[in-house]
């Protein structure tokens, strides 16, 4: 029998059939825009885009971005030294991919860029027209890459920057690649500031909540590698147009979105207006051990909440950072204040009865704080029953001694 | 002086002597020696000094000269003869001599590489820590992984995890790639069947990928006992390799018996249970003090032994004779609690499922209980040799059971004395295996016009899976052109591409307690079908043929379930065929279409019909390989239609099991069916052909093996107490007929050519054969 008739019997059909491949590279240029650049590994297809900084961009102008003093609002965000941060060499980079699976088999086809120059942002796209253009692309991006010592990514460091890392290997040529730059990772910051406000922290929720604008007939990225394989067989330019315009929308938010963030970074508890923000900022400052900043953007985030809920968290965060200094009459106040707003509180009774035991010797009050817990816990079915029992029995005894 | 005391009751005890149905001494063996040859380094021979080694085993010396020359080997000798030396020596000098080389050692199981890394670091450690061995698999938790891809020397994983895990994911393993010098596999005897077929394309694509870091690694084999190891190597890697064969190792008497429990119920061959005899047996060693190991093929019955063996002590007023179960899955250190018990005498019984049969250590033993064949005369050897020193006597007692295969071992001794192995084979070019792994090799790297895969050029498949547009060429390159992650889908140990799973719903589980292949799914696993799993019977609830689900119940009966399956082979091609005076044998390409419309329940033990039920499932087709032979014509002037119907049922039922016995597979790994007039041939014709799709090359070794097939299957049914048939001959005599017996060793008569060999062949003529 015949290999290939053999083979269409044994194997269930991959996909359905289509006309024969194109083998000769399109010419873009009529429907991209951009040009076709030579480099000593071939050529490929590269589309470079200028914005004006005062070019709007949802609430916000470009410029914006370029105006704010890098990098200290980001490094108090990050909690991170930006050692070496420049503005002008820092390279914005997202890439769109064949897939999301990684390894060996997963192409970056269309690595765009962007890059603040002398008064303008720049977004360059280098895209290749088959699989044999990867090496030239990965050679302008290369030229990119040397240019700059911080890359600037949304998710980069889990996604484009390890496959960058394995396509730049594969060439087994000797490319300096991603290997001698700083990394921005813009998710990971954003994640800090607005993990509670927002339900999904993805570039496209944090265009719509924070860079105040919505994308309209953007391709979902799902869509993108078989967009880019239908590209491939038919040589039809126009599939790729949604694609380019995608990525330069990613590039340029994230041009925003590191403004933003920046600012953010640099504000004081009275620059906020929002208290989910003015929550994580206080949030921010505890892990990095700033309590007394910590604790005036926890109070200005309680004048701003309107949340029951989130009110009674923030007095219990605030509550246990006093007592982690040692603010032990600061921290009782706060306690009383949450039970004002949450009488059942466990923990609330919990520390109370622990402050007045500890602190303040009032064995009255520490008993009848226990008291008050334990009735709570046993309602609660609380695993704490039997340590808030002990404690009930010690200060009984206490009390007897003392008195 | 214990195993005399045994040895003493085994042939006074009425109740066991007439059971024993073989013995057999193999006389002690003294080791031969030879010096650790010149090349080997100062610091590494004061290492195997403080280890009392001062000279080697001839065949651990050879192996160090043969690959200090280079060459590729595979190492076959017995269990505990000091394999490990054979490819740790070559590997520690490696790195003493450059840090920055590499080797990867791949072992079939997850324990057998814990030990192995347990047994490098002590060398390590003697080292000063500079050898650093990492073990790489499913457990390795994500942090650690950085480490072991740039600094690992040793890199201790298993095929499974280098063909998902690794091998797609080359370019975080440069410095592994680069630099790697020797691979070791161990146990290559486990690497037959679809996994070994498997396996090999997994190596190729290895090799692809060590050609593209500039590496040309050494390979370093070892195996068990296999009639083939020069050829299942080279299959195998892809490269001839040297066979070192030669064992130096010192070994003590050893004497071998064969127990066959006696026939509680005449007509229908029943025997008593090999695990209660098995029971009896290791309760006499175990009385006698001997330090004695038991395998049982199943973990459930481990356990049962285990309970056991304790209550029959207890029952004596005897709690100091400690008795351990001993599983799959347990940690070095718990093993090495276990040797040291052994030692010191606070353990004499160790009850274990097969885990312990590849190569894993436990020492001191003087005792093996076999329950059951395990399946090939590799296995049974390397369980045999779980007990026995250097010096000192020892004992291993096969007991059977009622299978076939059991009792064609036990009447037949000089087949396992005498073949000494099977043949380990593998068809790295089934075409589903093939074609799976060239998609996983095409994601690693771009396919270049005219490379070659392994032997085969690869290039009508590559054009095939460009139309298919899972690769795009590109100038003289195959590039991957899918969003998919290829080795994701391929599992190297599935019997099939596409299996259904049986999941447990007992009280609220929802535990997977098996797989069975699409094929066999109507038959097995349609609704109202009783499953058994570990000897406990679940009944099919639901079967779910759209997502590939049977839910299960545990159930107590009393019955258990037949589907009547139709099936039709069609013969597609002949690849071969030998015309015989007697009968005409072929293999070749067969299309098999299976259906299933009802089922019976029949009771256990007594097998009356108790009632049935109707399937409504889809008809299965399989395109696979076969081979056949027919019976001459002349059998028809002899026999009625009935009588042939009868003679080719009980045919098929015995040389199925047959020729799982020589292909060294799970009789369910083959399919048997019978055609009274064939339309391809036009006379009466058995066809046996390979479950697995496309075939992985066990019908051109039955075509070979025609000869022997036909005399081993006529020795086990001639030899076979029972009167009229049974389940470990022909199959009941209520499904073959009162006279199903006869007429089967009369069909067997014509097909070997009739008079001649009225009388079973001798089995040494069978290495002529
Ligand atoms: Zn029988």
């Amino acid at each position: 029998m015949e290999l290939k008739s053999k083979l269409r019997q044994f194997l269930p059909k991959e996909t359905p059939k289509k006309a024969p491949p194109q083998r000769t590279v399109p010419d873009l240029r009529p429907i991209l825009g951009g040009e076709e650049v030579e480099t000593p590994w071939g050529p490929c297809h590269v589309v470079e885009q200028d914005f004006p900084l005062d070019h709007s961009w949802g609430n916000l102008q470009l410029g914006e971005a370029a105006s704010v003093v890098y990098p200290e609002g980001l490094a108090r965000v990050g909690l991170d030294e930006l050692p070496h941060f420049d503005l002008a060499r820092t390279l914005f980079l997202d890439t769109e991919t064949t897939g999301l699976a990684g390894g060996t088999g997963t192409y970056a086809f269309l690595v765009g860029t962007g890059r603040f120059v002398d008064g303008r942002f720049v977004v360059k796209q280098f895209l290749m027209r088959d699989y044999n253009e990867e090496v030239a692309l990965l050679y302008c991006l290369e030229q990119e890459l040397r240019n700059s010592q911080t890359i600037v990514s949304f998710n980069g460091k889990t996604f484009d920057i390890p496959l960058l890392r394995t396509r730049f290997a594969m060439t087994r040529m000797s490319f300096l690649g991603v290997e001698q730059h700083s990394q921005i990772d813009l998710l990971h910051l954003a994640r800090r500031l607005w993990r509670s406000k927002l339900a999904s922290c993805s570039l496209t929720s944090l265009e719509e909540n924070v860079l105040g604008f919505t994308r309209s007939g953007d391709i979902p990225g799902f869509e993108i590698p078989q967009r880019y394989f239908l590209f491939l067989q038919s040589g039809n330019g126009l599939l790729l147009r949604d694609i380019l315009e995608h990525n330069a929308y990613d590039i340029i938010s994230m041009a925003v979105l590191m403004g933003v963030i920046n600012a953010r970074g640099m504000y004081t508890p009275a620059d906020c207006t929002c208290p989910w923000e003015a929550e994580a900022l206080g949030g921010i400052y505890a892990g990095a051990g700033r309590i007394t900043s910590a604790l005036a953007f926890l109070e200005r985030a309680l004048c701003l909440a309107q949340d029951k809920e989130q009110q009674v968290r923030l007095l219990r965060t605030a509550a246990l950072l006093h007592k982690r200094h040692k603010h032990y009459a600061a921290a009782a106040e706060l306690w009383h204040k949450l039970l004002s707003l949450a009488e059942d509180d466990l923990m609330a009774h919990e520390e109370l009865a622990k402050h007045y035991e500890h602190r303040e010797k009032d064995f009255a009050a520490a008993d009848q704080m226990t008291r008050r817990a334990l009735a709570i816990a046993l309602r609660q079915r609380s695993p704490k029953v039997p340590e808030l029992e002990h404690r009930l029995r010690r200060i009984t005894n206490r009390r007897q001694r003392v008195g | 002086m214990s195993l005399a005391r045994f040895k003493e009751k085994l042939e006074t005890d009425p109740r066991l002597r007439g059971n024993v149905t073989f013995r057999y001494t193999i006389p002690a063996a003294p080791g031969k020696y030879q010096p650790i040859p010149d090349f080997v380094p100062q610091e590494l021979r004061a290492l195997l000094q403080n280890r009392g080694i001062t000279q080697l085993y001839s065949h651990q010396a050879q192996s160090l000269q043969a690959v200090h020359a280079g060459r590729d080997i595979v190492v076959v000798t017995p269990t505990a003869s000091g394999k490990t030396l054979c490819y740790n020596l070559p590997v520690i000098q490696a790195l003493l001599e450059n840090e920055e080389t590499r080797a990867l050692y791949l072992f079939p199981t997850k324990a057998l590489a814990q030990d192995q890394v347990a047994e490098l670091m002590a060398w390590s450690d003697e080292l000063g820590g500079r050898i650093k061995t990492y073990t790489y698999d499913g457990d390795t938790p994500g942090d650690a992984r950085k480490a072991i891809r740039s600094a690992g020397s040793i890199v201790v994983t298993n095929p499974d995890m280098l063909h998902a895990g690794i091998l797609p994911h080359h370019t975080k393993w440069i410095r592994l790639f680069e630099n790697l010098r020797y691979v070791v596999i161990d146990e290559l005897h486990t690497y037959r069947g679809v996994f070994g077929s498997h396996v090999a394309n997994v190596l190729r694509r290895l090799h692809r990928i060590c050609e593209f870091y500039g590496s040309k690694p050494q390979f370093i084999c070892t195996s068990a006992t296999i009639a083939n190891p020069a050829e299942h190597g080279q299959a195998l890697i892809g490269r001839p390799v040297t066979v070192i064969d030669d064992n130096g190792s010192p070994r003590g008497p050893r004497e071998i018996i064969f127990y066959n429990p006696p026939v509680v119920n005449q007509p229908l061959g029943i025997r008593r249970s090999a695990l209660l005899e098995a029971k009896t047996i290791a309760h006499e060693l175990i009385a006698a003090k001997v330090p004695t190991i038991i395998f049982t093929r199943s973990r459930l019955n481990t356990e049962v032994l285990v309970t056991y063996l304790r209550e029959s002590f207890h029952r004596l007023g005897d709690t100091a004779a400690k008795i351990r179960g001993y599983r799959g899955g347990y940690l070095p250190s718990q093993r090495r609690q276990i040797e040291r018990d052994l030692r010191e005498g606070k353990v004499l019984g160790v009850v274990s499922t097969n885990a312990l049969e590849l190569g894993i250590d436990i020492g001191t033993l003087e005792a093996v209980v076999l329950t059951g064949y395990p399946g090939t005369i590799a296995s049974t050897w390397q369980q045999i040799g779980r007990a026995g020193r250097s010096s000192g006597e020892s004992l291993a007692v096969l007991v059977a059971n009622s299978s076939p295969i059991n009792q064609f071992m036990v009447q037949n001794p000089d087949y396992f004395l005498e073949k000494g192995a099977e043949f380990a084979r593998i068809n790295p070019n089934n075409l589903y295996i093939l074609v799976s792994h060239l998609k996983c090799a095409a994601f690693e790297l771009p396919f270049r016009v005219g490379e070659r895969f392994g032997d085969i050029d690869p290039e009508e498949i590559l054009e095939y899976l460009e139309e298919e547009m899972v690769l795009r060429r590109v100038q003289d390159r195959w590039y991957w052109m899918s969003e998919n992650y290829p080795a994701v889908d391929i599992s190297l140990r599935s019997a099939s591409a596409d299996n259904f799973v049986i999941i447990d719903t007992t009280d609220g589980k929802t535990t997977v307690i098996g797989e069975v292949d699409r094929f066999s799914a109507p038959m097995l696993i349609h609704e109202g079908a009783i499953y058994i799993h570990e000897s406990q019977p679940y009944h099919i609830d639901q079967l779910d043929w759209e997502r590939q689900k049977a839910y299960a119940r545990q159930v107590e009966t009393d019955y258990f379930t037949d589907a009547n399956l139709a099936v039709e082979l069609k013969v597609l091609d002949v690849s071969a065929t030998n015309k015989l005076p007697y009968a005409t044998l072929s293999w070749g390409e067969v299309m098999v279409t299976a259906k299933t419309h009802m089922y019976k329940k029949i009771k256990f033990h007594t097998h009356e019909n108790v009632g049935w039920g109707e399937i409504s499932l889809p008809e299965q087709e399989l395109h696979t390989t076969a081979y056949w032979f027919s019976v001459p014509h002349a059998i028809q002037e002899t026999m009625d239609r009935d009588a042939l119907q009868s003679a080719l049922l009980g045919a098929s039922h015995v040389l199925g099991n047959i020729a799982s016995l020589e292909l060294m597979c799970e009789p369910a790994d083959l399919g048997v069916t019978a055609q009274v007039k064939s339309p391809f041939t036009g006379a009466p014709t058995v066809f046996i052909y390979d479950r697995y799709p496309g075939g992985v090359g066990f019908s051109e070794q039955l075509f070979a093996a025609h000869h022997r097939l036909m005399d081993r299957a006529y020795s086990l049914v001639s030899k076979c107490p029972c009167p009229s048939g049974c389940p470990s001959c022909v199959g009941p005599a209520d499904e073959v007929g009162p006279q199903g017996k006869e007429y089967v060793l009369r069909l067997l008569e014509e097909v070997m050519g009739s008079g001649a060999q009225k009388q079973a062949a001798p089995i040494s003529a069978e290495r002529n054969a």
